[in-house]
């Protein structure tokens, strides 16, 4: 045993599978996103309607019948909507933290690794686009951009990456600081070696935890965009847009109102609840 | 105390000076021509006067230039004039941030009135079912969009019921605004109160005031609540960003004239300096409540007040 | 189902009345709620429909339409015109006051022209004023206007609100904070997004606005909301809080079945809303991929599922109420629904339904025009038309469809539903005349005829003139039309408001209002 017994494994921590499983929070997030996955991975099979089909069934039928969620004010099916739906949500949250995540990692290890100016000039910006605050980033993107959907993911994306960033950077400045790291450098390694060896794999799961809660807000950001109009765009059964249309409707048709909204609800809900097992499988820092 | 306020307002003034250079930008990153677009619908503008237009806005000069230019006209307070109707900017905006501060304010007000609470009372109870029941509450509310929080409230409370109204912007209207963003707040403060509670409680100081074998209620109320509360202030400044940015839905939902759907507004109508003004004065108002947050903090917190 | 949620409503809202939880409005106070704000209140500097609606209650006119969109004499008497047609005078009404007690007469109508035709600050609504080259005060009831050319609609645009006179006491603010009119309604306060709020002009005299009160308005004042949320409006109406505003279209019906409120259509809109297309690339430089897709829509159809009755489909590229407009003229040249011909078009021009015709599907925001947008892509995916929506604004849209026509490259294609409302069919002239209000198609062929309508004097000459110039639009499937009308044109009015009416081209009228009489 030496001075080097402190380098951590690169697999999971002893135990993880079995502590999530434990965690009640994780199991039913873990249940719910697997769900989804699985919904929007058969999307084509499971949804017994073509989602983009006018006239399937008559206009606003109510949920129940022949179809099961009931149809739309052009008469589509709301079950193959909401089941479309999900692969774009998916997407749409995967794509988004994809973006923050890599981004803000390599900047949060270059600053954390490299020191000195670099690390003055990345987390002094990082911290002027915190300030800035997600919205107003997200905003400003799509102002830019114009507004679809695929400009919103990259303006959620964008806006996430000073946070992960920070996040990213504070895990990774405790590693350079541990003896073993140092040893490292002592012992004539490389910084790819250190980056890539050391600092990654021991940032990472607080990095997965972040991410995990991380898809959530995404994809309430990017929701919250189509719902403004400012995402998603006619015909795609993006759930914000279906929320944004069903306003007209209120009283004629309710459920096109609950419908989307449950679920979204219950998506954020499954990736808050794994990301809160996960954070306290994997036991890393607490986030916020 | 004072070295640390300093920081803080160096650090808000560069976001400030960041933001005006960003803005300056933003209208060249934008495709198409913001000239064009305000006389688009006109038939007979001459491309003379679209270009005397294009000089008295100073698109002709060069970026740094007009970097400067915008600075000069900034501290003359003149932010440029909208493109739908020609209004000045500043003064669209003015009429605006009122109400959204109003509403960012008793949203705040009412997330902290729940959230803190219920923080409290799940940490007191820790591991108890009250404890696990409030915090699956807690991150059910956190996933609750608030898009949808705020349609379910209008659908009940003011379409089906008519109990509050939907128009105008007073106290009566502020309610479900108000309600919808405030409830979705409640349920982080709930949770940050929570950890940070029983954070505090496992500290030394309080584990002796137990182990002195004094009676809890007043463990609580002088040691735990007062230290307990620190994390949760400096979270307000946060969090009123938060209430910004939550604003932008809400003000579209509930018809509630603030700068966030004045901004959604804009962007629809491409009226760029409206999105300029608007970009500006969200920093502006994340930085000053930023800095009041973590000044409030370095009085509060004994550590900071005597460095 | 439905009409137990209006009684819940209504008891509701009686119960909300007795908590004083929503107050109604003040009596005296009319309140209309629209879904959008004014741009401004000066007449030069914006051409939203919402805004012409406000210049119409606080401005007078040298002329008013009636109830037929014909031009009647208002703030000018009586007019002479030379024989060239290239000069105008106008006798005015004398005793007219500005809203801030100065009087109204020749020079502010100079005043007006002049500001219009200002070099240093363009004008977006000169075109309204026609060729005017002069205006000349001969004395303070008489103004001389001179022409450039000869131009036949230049009375039926002086009563439009867009010739709006502003009186020549405005300074400091005009348009932003003040506006100084003679209309029926004078400007209180402008709470920018939110209201205007107008009392009535007790000195005011009608010489010839459609409404049947000669004077000032009946009730004390005006109150015009925004509120964007079509369901906010109906649940304002129904508490009282608001008397006039457009309702959810959806519940129309059921609005009209329990009679707890009045639904008002507005009729000669002249409002025309259309398909036009990026014509100088492919696929639309080809008239028959313009001709597939008039053949893949089924206006009426479409318009019947999102707008019920509210609208009707239209065959001529200037909408009824307009000076040439025909229906049956127009029917036999308009491209009729017809799927197989489409798929016929595109095949010859070698799409197919793995191979589909591409195209972007410009649409603007609001009264839900995305939504028949939607139903217009899935007809068009019928007959192998992939079109990609994209929502915005009306100004936006303007400025896009001009950069469209103005790209020359590429192979994707661009249409737009495009909405337009004139009250003279001189508006096909500004649309289809070279250079082209949005330099979409022109030609010389076309250009000849357009220029044949501003000058033929005689009705009959010039009503064959525009009708050759939208058969010649139909059959080459420049502007295709679709339905009419387009939008703020259905008001659901509460039962104790008396005497609301709309004038054509929806100018809503308030005078003639008298609250719960």
């Amino acid at each position: 045993m030496g001075i080097l017994s402190d380098v951590p494994t690169r697999s999971a921590p002893h135990g993880f599978w079995r502590r999530l499983l434990r965690s009640p929070n994780g199991v039913v997030g873990l249940t719910i996103v697997l769900g989804l996955v699985f919904c929007a991975m058969f999307a084509e099979v499971l949804a017994p309607h073509n989602p983009s089909k006018m006239g399937t069934g008559g206009r606003f039928l109510p949920p129940g019948g022949d179809f099961f969620l009931g149809t739309d004010e052009f008469g589509r099916d709301m079950l193959s909507r909401i089941l479309h739906g999900s692969r774009i949500t998916l997407l749409v949250g995967a794509v988004a933290v994809g973006i923050s995540l890599t981004t803000g990692m390599l900047v949060g290890m270059i600053a954390a690794f490299w020191r000195g100016w670099v690390e003055a000039v990345l987390m002094r910006s990082t911290d002027v686009l915190f300030s800035f605050t997600e919205t107003l980033i997200a905003l400003s993107f799509v102002a830019v951009l114009g507004p679809s959907l695929q400009n919103a993911v990259i303006a959620v994306g964008v806006a996430g990456i000073p946070f992960y960033a920070r996040t990213c950077y504070s895990a990774a400045l405790v590693e350079t600081s541990k003896p073993y790291f140092e040893a490292s450098i002592a012992a004539g390694a490389g910084p790819a070696r250190l980056v890539f060896v050391h600092l990654l794999p021991n940032v990472l799961p607080t990095m997965i935890v972040v991410a995990t809660l991380g898809v959530s807000t995404a994809i309430l950001a990017a929701a919250g965009l189509s719902f403004l109009g400012l995402g998603a765009q006619p015909p795609t059964s993006e759930w914000g847009y279906m929320l944004a249309g069903s306003r007209d409707y209120i009283n004629r048709a309710p459920w096109l109102m609950t419908i989307p909204g449950l679920a979204i609800a219950i998506t954020v809900l499954g990736f808050n609840l794994l990301g809160d097992g996960l954070r306290t499988s994997l036991d890393p820092v607490e986030r916020r | 105390m004072w070295r640390f306020i300093g920081t803080r307002v160096a650090m808000g003034a560069l976001t400030i000076w960041v933001t005006t250079m960003l803005v300056t930008l933003l209208i060249h990153a934008v495709p198409g021509d913001p000239v064009q677009i305000m006389y688009a619908q006109s038939q007979g503008t001459t491309p003379e006067q679209i270009e005397q237009v294009r000089r008295s806005l100073g698109l002709d000069r060069s970026i740094p230039v007009q970097y400067l230019m915008y600075l000069e006209r900034l501290f003359q307070g003149d932010l440029g004039n909208t493109i739908r109707g020609g209004q000045p900017v500043l003064e669209v905006i003015m009429q605006r941030l009122p109400n959204t501060l109003v509403l960012a304010v008793a949203s705040m007000f009412i997330a902290i009135v729940i959230g803190v609470p219920i923080g409290f009372l799940a940490a007191y109870r820790e591991g108890t079912i009250v404890d696990i029941g409030l915090m699956v509450l807690a991150i059910a509310g956190i996933s609750m969009p608030h898009f949808w929080l705020g349609l379910m409230l209008l659908f009940f409370f003011a379409l089906e019921l008519g109990w509050l109204p939907v128009s105008g912007n007073g106290p009566m209207n502020l309610i479900l605004p108000a309600l919808t963003l405030g409830l979705s707040n409640a349920a982080i403060f709930a949770r940050l109160t929570r950890s940070s509670m029983i954070d505090v409680m496992n500290q030394d100081f309080v584990q002796t005031a137990f182990a002195k074998g004094l009676p809890k209620a007043i463990v609580l109320r002088r040691h735990v609540l007062r230290a307990g509360l620190l994390p949760v202030v400096t979270m307000m400044g946060l969090q009123f960003a938060f209430m910004m940015g939550g604003a932008i839905v809400v003000e579209n939902i509930f018809s509630w004239n603030g700068v966030g759907r004045m901004a959604v507004e804009a962007i629809f109508q491409r009226d760029y300096p409206i999105i300029q003004g608007f970009i500006l004065t969200f920093s502006v108002v994340v930085v000053v409540v930023a800095i009041a947050v973590d000044a409030l903090y370095a009085v509060l917190d004994p550590r900071i007040r005597r460095a | 189902m439905i009409m137990n949620r209006l009684a819940l409503k209504q008891t509701a809202a009686a119960l909300g009345a007795v908590f004083a939880l929503a107050g109604p409005a003040t009596a005296e106070d009319i309140v209309w709620a629209r879904y959008g704000d004014i741009d401004s209140l000066d007449p030069h500097r914006a051409t939203s429909t919402l805004s012409l609606q406000v210049w119409s209650l606080m401005y007078d006119t040298l002329l008013a339409m009636d109830a037929e969109g014909n031009p009647v004499p208002h703030f000018a008497k009586s007019w002479t015109a030379n024989d060239a047609g290239t000069e105008y005078t106008f006798n005015l009404e004398g005793g007219v006051m500005c809203h801030d007690g100065t009087p109204l007469d020749a020079n502010d109508v100079k005043y007006t022209i002049d500001a219009a035709f200002d070099e240093t600050t363009p004008s977006l609504t000169k075109g309204s004023w026609g060729p005017i080259t002069a205006a000349e005060v001969i004395d303070p009831l008489t103004i001389k206007l001179t022409l450039e050319s000869p131009f036949v609609a230049m009375i039926p645009f002086l009563a439009d609100s867009f010739s709006s006179i502003i009186c020549d006491t405005n300074g400091e603010g005009f348009g932003t904070t003040t506006a100084i009119g003679s209309g029926p309604w004078k400007l209180v306060s402008w709470t920018k997004g939110d209201r205007l709020v107008f009392e009535k002009n007790a000195d005011y005299t009608n010489f010839g606005k459609l409404a049947d009160n000669p004077g000032a308005p009946y009730e004390d004042g005006l109150i015009i909301t925004v509120v964007p949320e079509p369901q906010a409006r109906y649940a304002a109406l129904t508490t009282g809080e608001v008397h006039i505003a457009e309702p959810p279209f959806d519940d129309v019906p059921a609005i009209k079945d329990s009679g707890e409120l009045d639904i008002i259509v507005a009729e000669n809109t002249g409002q025309n809303v259309f398909w036009e297309f990026a014509v100088h690339r492919p696929p639309f430089n080809d008239v028959r991929a313009r001709l597939a897709v008039a053949h893949a829509t089924d206006a009426a159809t479409a318009i019947s599922l999102i707008y019920g009755d509210l609208s009707i489909p239209e065959n001529c590229p200037i909408s009824r109420g307009v000076f040439g407009n025909d229906q049956d003229f127009c029917a036999q040249y308009r491209p009729a629904y017809d799927p197989e011909k489409s798929k016929e078009l595109l095949a010859e021009l070698g799409y197919s339904m793995d191979k589909p015709l591409e195209t972007a599907l410009l649409v603007w925001t609001g009264g839900n025009r995305q939504k028949l947008g939607e139903v217009f892509q899935a007809q068009l995916a019928e007959v192998g038309i992939k079109a990609t929506i994209e929502i915005m604004d009306i100004g936006s849209l303007n400025a896009r469809v001009r950069q469209e026509n103005e790209n020359t490259e590429g192979t994707t294609g661009s249409m737009d539903m495009m909405t337009w409302s004139w009250y003279d069919p001189d508006i096909l002239y500004a649309l289809w005349h070279t250079p082209g209000a949005y330099r979409g198609y022109t030609s010389p062929e076309l250009d000849a005829i357009l220029d044949e309508t501003r000058v033929l004097t005689d009705p009959d000459a010039r009503k064959a003139k525009v009708q050759e110039a939208m058969k010649y639009l139909l059959e080459n499937a420049i502007h295709v039309p679709l339905y009419t009308p387009g939008w703020e044109w259905v008001f659901a009015v509460r039962p104790e408001v008396e005497g609301f009416k709309v004038a054509p081209f929806v100018y809503p009228i308030f005078s003639d209002i008298k609250i719960g009489g």
